[in-house]
């Protein structure tokens, strides 16, 4: 218990930095020294140039293409095995890399983007009526059960392909929102917004140009949160039959596989299962390292 | 009497939040929702049959109206009859809602007294490989999706492939007079019990080491410990009972959560009769009534755990006012 606190010291050396270095120096200095970090974000960095391949039609493209080689094992030929209707498992899993990432980068962006905007406004305004309409919002959406909110919106989207996409933005923003707010109600009264004020910025200024920038490694962090939570939604949306509804994707592979493991062919399972499950785990792994890069009070 | 009349003006406090929720949810599933019309007439309907049907199902009457009668169903605990097996809806809940909380009590107990006991001896042995073996341990729980956890649990304990020591679906677990019989139950509940445990672990053990760990680095910590207290003594009742309050705040927090969505995978996939189970059904089929009923009963449990919550931090911090 107490040794820790020496290393602690030791890591974080105030020679090493600058007078006039940023945040983010000393949060690159301080990744750079976390082998775990990088490690994990260059396992992500693998799988986007997977899906950058499927992307420009590099690979994966004949994921839907069936033979007359139904449930083999793994050979030269296709290395993770078939599936039921004659597949090549591991084509199929390499699109499904590029689907994860679509799912994964477009909540990501967009439920950050509306929970920093919501979250700013609801700090700055605390305690008015805009915070409380805010925060009743975000109470109303953390209160309706997730499954049963995608199938609501699956419902009144009509069949729409993104509409396991919306519902997931719709309630991924609360949780960066609550994050944003506290710090924002912590800036806000700092001196540096004190000043702007004084020499009349307008207050859409001084909350998007003038605090907003100041919560973005909070942003980036709850990004990379968001993004892994979509992957993980997404597999098991897609396996109660709310999520992607045309191609491929690792949900849907484990969906047809519950078959296949019960008449004893594992290969479709293990591939997309490993594969899901290296991804998050490096994002995850990525994500931690960023948080105690970018986060100076965290104790770990 | 304090505490009462608290209860009272935080259950006030809780309608904005239950309209908000039953708005929402009856404004996309009912009002944007599926027409059913078309599934109740027979062949060749007349003019008169349509018009019957959909006076029958409420869709001529103004959306306010239709939005009253459904908050006046919440009061009432009076949903109607299910769409699909036309039973009374609170019938079908009364049968369902225990066979769901035999099924996940266990898992939810267990996954958050282990993890609790994981993080108090990760967080006493902080920066030792222990601590290092302990988070390794909760960051690939994290990272492994519950629905490749039920597969290969169910392949590992229940099927040829693996020990096959437990039934693979089902719940046969009541005897005629609808008493539990101990060892079914044991036999039925084993594998989901596991899944959840393994599943719950990794994010729990991860956030309650973090709230004592960040306990631990307080003043009034290294002053008793300067004081000479016992380290296990410090653990226990500086820093235990001071992390209470986050604590019970996220597994509280869980409770509704736990009920209908974690139950609807674990019973979907082992065909388990429960609440989950017919949620499940009521999304695929569209029956709304009954999709009404559970998101309703949920946003009204949503409100009793928050203040069951607040008043649970008076226990824990003696300085929490109640106003």
């Amino acid at each position: 218990m107490t040794s820790k606190t020496l290393t602690n010291a030791n890591e974080f050396d105030p020679n090493n930095f600058e007078k006039g270095d940023s945040l983010w120096d000393k949060a690159w200095y301080k990744f750079k020294r976390d082998r775990m970090g990088k490690t994990g974000a260059f396992i992500v960095l693998v799988y986007f140039i997977i899906a950058l391949g499927v992307w420009f039609g590099i690979w994966g493209g004949a994921w839907s293409d069936t033979s007359d080689d139904l449930w083999q094992g793994p050979s030269m030929q296709h290395l993770f095995g078939t599936n039921v209707i004659g597949s090549d498992v591991l084509t199929r899993v390499i699109y499904s890399t590029k689907v994860a990432f679509e799912v994964g980068f477009i909540v990501a962006v967009l439920s950050t983007v509306l929970g920093a905007i919501l979250g700013s406004l609801s700090g700055y305004f605390s305690g008015t009526w805009v915070d409380s309409v805010i925060l009743w919002l975000m109470g109303v959406l953390d209160s309706i059960p997730f499954y049963l909110f995608v199938a609501a919106v699956a419902f009144a989207l009509k069949e729409n392909p993104f509409a396991m996409h919306i519902a997931m933005i719709a309630t991924f923003w609360t949780g960066t929102a609550r994050v944003v707010r506290g710090e924002v109600i912590k800036l806000k009264g700092q001196e540096f917004v004190e000043a702007a004020k004084s020499i009349g910025v307008t207050e859409t200024n001084i909350i998007f140009k003038h605090i907003m920038p100041n919560t973005s490694h909070i942003l980036l962090v709850q990004s990379t949160i968001a993004f892994v939570a979509a992957i993980k939604s997404e597999v098991i949306l897609s396996f109660l039959g709310l999520g992607v509804k045309d191609g491929v994707s690792w949900g849907l592979m484990i969906s047809e596989s519950t078959q296949d493991v019960l008449a004893g062919h594992f290969n479709n399972f293990l591939s997309s299962s490993v594969f899901l499950f290296v991804l998050v785990i490096a994002f995850n792994m990525f994500s931690d390292s960023m948080q105690d890069a970018l986060d100076p009070k965290k104790v770990s | 009497m304090d505490i009462l009349k608290f209860a009272v003006r935080k259950l006030f406090g809780g309608i904005p939040l239950i309209l908000g929720v039953t708005f929402i949810s009856f404004l996309l599933m009912v009002y944007f929702g599926p027409d059913l019309t078309w599934e109740k007439l027979g062949k060749n309907p007349t003019q008169q049959d349509i018009m019957e049907v959909r006076h029958e199902l409420g869709y001529d009457q103004p959306f306010v109206k239709r939005y009253g009668n459904y908050l006046k169903q919440l009061v009432t605990l009076d949903f109607g009859n299910s769409q699909m097996t036309d039973k009374k809806v609170s019938t079908i809940l009364k049968e369902t809602m225990p066979v769901s909380l035999h099924l996940i009590i266990p898992g939810f107990i267990l996954g958050n007294i282990i993890a609790v006991a994981l993080a108090l001896f990760a967080a006493y042995h902080r920066g030792t490989w222990l601590d290092k073996l302990i988070m390794t341990g909760s960051v690939v729980g994290m990272s492994i999706s519950f629905l490749i956890v039920i597969i290969a649990f169910q392949l590992l304990f229940c099927s040829s492939f693996g020990l096959d020591l437990f039934p693979v679906r089902g719940w046969e677990v009541y005897n005629n007079e609808g008493n539990i019989i101990w060892s079914q139950y044991f036999k039925y509940v084993t594998v989901p019990t596991l899944a959840t445990v393994f599943v719950a672990l990794g994010y729990n053990t991860r956030f309650y080491r973090a709230v004592l760990v960040e306990e631990m680095t307080k003043d009034h910590v290294r002053t008793a410990r300067a004081f000479g207290h016992k380290p296990a003594s410090i653990l226990f009742k500086s820093v235990l009972k001071n992390a209470m309050v986050p604590i019970t705040t996220r597994i509280m927090f869980s409770i509704p959560l736990v009920v209908v969505s974690g139950s609807l995978l674990i019973e979907s996939y082992f065909g388990i009769p429960g609440v989950g189970k017919i949620t499940y059904d009521a999304i695929v089929a569209g029956d709304q009534n009954i999709l009404k009923a559970i998101v309703g009963l949920t946003a009204v449990l949503f409100v009793i755990v928050l203040l069951l919550t607040d008043i649970l931090y008076r226990v824990f911090d003696p300085r929490v006012e109640l106003k």
